[in-house]
């Protein structure tokens, strides 16, 4: 059976389609979770940033511009949210320039260490707008342009992030021996 | 050490931007430069390591949880105003030649950053109104409330516009923001109200930026009496 596009369901759903608004939960569920996951590195938190994203998604459903993209919406939803929860862990967390430090616990020796536990590790030792980019770049496999769309910034912006924040992780992980 | 035009070259090679004459540049500078080419292994290593994290699968009670949690009827509304062509089209030329001449308040305080955009839907309890300001006849019009309740500030959005406005909220260094705002069938259509947190304990300004696809479209500057 042929799979409706985003906005057919968005319209489905605006007209009162519960079979369509599931198929969207189905469809985003684990993109949106993922993101989420990435930037917070907690399962628990994650959940409950994409319960709330569909929320918030369905909520402001009769707002959206079938103009734009639906997955660059959910997807700012989702990032926002996520920065949100990062913020009532830690306030003020990676706005004030300098770099933010998340990362549960002690450093650690990376000896027996996987690279891909070190990369997350690292990830979440830089900002958290940082790690952003590098979630919809790395994770989502966005174009420079989406990734504009959907953190409100150009797409020169856009990139500088991305490049700083290969840098430090570059250094992070050097540092540690992980490359 | 590379440059910044060396980076950007680099970074760009990984992403699969350059075109024939950067690559030639990029093999250039590569060939000339041993430091450059160190980076660029180091930065292919990164990027390979972040390519292969893999996607989680969700917990199998995510979907289930959030179906639960979504109202029995979804949002059924009929077409915004902004969605009749012609109108739409009106609304568009209408707000980019608007645009540049939307005056609310001028603002003193540093921009928030737009990354910071995240926000809470929250309802007011017996509010009073403190400050209002009435937005122009540009790209968002309709008025912006800041009121008083039981719990603190709010910021209340009565908004008309011919796209989602995403808002920004800051005030002494706190910021917070609310997406998809102002695209409602008609003015005075339903109002959101948006709870502020800990904001303008001391009297301070709350500084509201407008902005719709990711361009500032326009500011308002509201103050609340000190919480006493």
């Amino acid at each position: 059976m042929k799979e409706d596009d985003d906005a057919t369901l968005v319209r489905r759903c605006r007209n009162g389609d519960r079979a369509a608004l599931e198929q969207l939960v189905m469809r985003y569920q684990k993109p949106v979770f993922n993101v989420a996951l990435r930037l917070l590195r907690d399962s628990e938190d994650a959940r409950d940033v994409a319960q709330t994203t569909f929320l918030k998604v369905f909520e402001h459903l009769g707002d959206y511009n079938p103009s734009f993209k639906f997955y660059s919406w959910i997807y700012r939803i989702a990032i926002n949210e996520s920065l949100n929860a990062l913020g009532s862990r830690k306030p003020c967390e990676g706005l004030n320039g300098e770099e933010a430090d998340t990362a549960p616990g002690p450093d650690r020796q990376l000896e027996g260490e996987q690279t891909g536990q070190a990369i997350e590790e690292a990830l979440m030792r830089i900002k958290p707008e940082l790690r952003a980019v590098v979630v919809l770049r790395h994770f989502m496999q966005l174009s420079y342009q989406d990734m504009g769309d959907i953190l409100l910034l150009p797409e020169k912006t856009v990139k500088s992030r991305l490049y700083s924040a290969r840098q430090l992780l570059r250094d992070r992980l050097l540092q540690r021996g992980a490359i | 050490m590379a440059d910044s035009g060396r980076l950007a070259l680099i970074h760009a090679e990984i992403d699969g931007e350059l075109d024939g004459p950067q690559r030639a540049e990029l093999a250039r500078t590569l060939l000339a430069d041993p430091e450059a080419q160190a980076l660029r292994e180091d930065l292919r290593r990164v990027c390979a390591a972040l390519d292969a994290l893999e996607e989680v699968d969700p917990p199998q009670q995510l979907r289930q949880s959030i179906l639960d949690a979504l109202p029995q009827s979804t949002p059924s509304r009929a077409p915004p105003w902004w969605s009749a062509p012609r109108l739409r089209h009106a609304a568009l030329i209408a707000g980019v030649l608007a645009a540049g001449t939307i005056v609310y308040e001028t603002l003193d305080g540093p921009r928030p950053a737009t990354s910071d955009v995240a926000g809470t839907i929250a309802t007011a309890d017996t509010p009073t109104t403190v400050d209002t300001v009435r937005l122009g006849n540009g790209a968002v019009a309709g008025r912006v409330s800041l009121y008083r309740d039981r719990a603190g500030l709010g910021l209340e959005f009565e908004l008309v516009a011919s796209a989602p406005v995403d808002v920004l909220v800051a005030s002494d260094g706190r910021t917070l923001g609310v997406n998809g705002l102002g695209v409602r069938d008609a003015p005075g259509g339903p109002r959101t109200t948006v709870a502020l947190p800990g904001f303008g304990r001391s009297g301070e300004a709350v500084d509201v930026t407008f902005l719709m696809a990711g361009h500032e479209v326009g500011r308002a500057t509201l103050r609340a009496p000190k919480d006493r």
